[in-house]
């Protein structure tokens, strides 16, 4: 192979796309607003909160020009909830730690209630609905909003985290505490990520699949060469007993017979 | 399974036991007797692409040259030890392209008992090789005995593991860039 990089995308690539996301800042100098073409960055007018991209915000930070507000998710408390949540919970002994509920989605506490969406508008008066990765989910909020809505990891959570700890960590509340939780937390759900190994061929032969449901970008990029692999070889292990269940299925239609295993959908489809 | 594989085109060598029905005048020379016949009967090992052109009479219903076997990296005592405990069947001692060549041989032989010990194995080692892959001294600690023991795929995807927890820890800063 003459391309050196391995297929996918690397951690730095991942790293570049999650410096996109908005952190809250205190600027310590005043900095005129800049028009980007990712948008407009709004003024800094020291002592007043901002929220700016982060690749903005670490570059303020090293300049020594303003402090970051951690996010809200990136404090010793949040982070031993969800560390707690992840390792003894029952509900999610296979499964991750729910993310960050969208607009209008009701929170994990009340999850009978229907979602419903929110549109939100832009300056020109167009309806939108706002997804990842344009959501504040990196921005410091009130304290007083934890007791509202659990705390969550956010899709990009490895890497603000780390690059945090790397450039800010004086701003955060007990970064070695933090760095601490993240490993553990990292730990966890890696085993839980090749624990899944298990119900891959089941989604390798059709029909089943694997819950990713929470996974951060970071965590998809590392096992993705490994999953990807393992999927792969099962469904060719498995690819001529597939074919040998497709020709049964074609040969009970050419017969008229209804076997039972349809479901109705495709019967529908069917005729 | 692209032209240019070179694990294909290793695949396609190894061997297969074929049993010939007919008598072919001149082709001793694969049996070690060149410009003798080779009789009704006989056992030769021949390379997967050619014993599958051969047999390729037995799917068409019509007379056949050869007779194919099951080869030994798949028979019935592998089986059974991989039924027992995959993980510690050294795949590579078997067939150094253990998983290609079974797929390749369950294309020409139904063995749906067969699919499934495999797949299971697959994955019962993957978890395994996932484990040593993220362990910084699986390499060449107490996994040496089971990485040996992998077969060319199971290789490429210890490798994948590895590579990306690797490229992690540097990004990280957690180790050094060598």
């Amino acid at each position: 192979m003459a391309f050196p990089l391995p297929r996918g995308i690397t951690p730095s690539e991942i790293a570049f796309l999650a410096e996109m996301e908005m952190v809250t800042v205190v600027p310590r100098q005043r900095l005129e607003g800049l028009e980007l073409l990712g948008g407009l960055v709004e003024p800094l007018v020291p002592p007043r909160r901002a929220s700016i991209p982060l690749w903005l915000a670490l570059l303020l930070k090293r300049q020594r020009r303003a402090n970051i507000m951690p996010p809200a998710w990136l404090h010793p408390e949040p982070l031993g909830l969800i560390l707690e949540v992840e390792s003894q919970h029952q509900d999610y002994k296979n499964a991750f730690s729910p993310p960050p509920p969208l607009p209008g989605q009701p929170s994990v506490r009340d999850r009978d209630l229907e979602p419903t969406a929110r549109p939100q508008y832009t300056p020109d008066g167009d309806r939108y609905y706002a997804a990842p990765p344009f959501l504040p989910q990196n921005t410091a909020q009130p304290v007083s909003s934890f007791s509202r809505e659990p705390p969550a990891l956010p899709f990009h959570w490895v890497e603000v985290s780390n690059m945090l700890l790397d450039a800010a960590s004086d701003d955060l509340v007990d970064p070695d505490q933090i760095r601490r939780q993240l490993k553990d937390l990292r730990e966890v759900r890696m085993a839980k990520m090749r624990s899944g190994v298990d119900v891959l061929d089941a989604a390798a032969t059709g029909g089943g699949g694997v819950a990713l449901t929470g996974v951060g970008a970071m965590e998809v990029g590392e096992e993705r060469g490994f999953v990807a692999g393992v999927v792969d070889n099962l469904r060719k292990i498995g690819a001529s007993k597939e074919q040998a269940r497709r020709e049964q299925m074609a040969e009970q239609r050419a017969n008229g017979g209804y076997d039972g295993t349809q479901d109705e959908e495709e019967d529908y489809m069917e005729f | 399974m692209s032209y240019y594989d070179i694990d294909s085109i290793l695949t396609d060598a190894q061997k297969l036991p074929c049993t010939f029905e007919l008598e072919v005048p001149g082709l001793g020379i694969l049996e070690g007797n060149p410009g003798e016949d080779i009789k009704p009967g006989t056992r030769i090992d021949l390379p997967l692409w050619l014993g599958e052109m051969l047999s390729i009479g037995a799917r068409l219903g019509t007379s056949r040259l050869v007779t194919l076997d099951m080869p030994d990296a798949l028979s019935e005592r592998v089986m059974n030890a991989l039924k027992a405990e995959p993980r510690t069947v050294d795949l590579r001692a078997l067939a150094a392209h253990f998983y290609s060549l079974s797929e390749r041989v369950l294309e020409l032989f139904e063995e749906e008992e067969m699919v499934d010990v495999l797949s299971e194995t697959f994955k019962r080692r993957a978890a395994e090789i996932a484990d040593q892959a993220h362990n910084p001294r699986g390499a060449v600690g107490e996994g040496v005995e089971f990485l040996r023991g992998l077969d060319e795929t199971e290789r490429q995807l210890f490798r994948a593991a590895h590579d990306r927890a690797k490229e992690m820890r540097i990004w990280s800063g957690e180790a050094k860039r060598k």
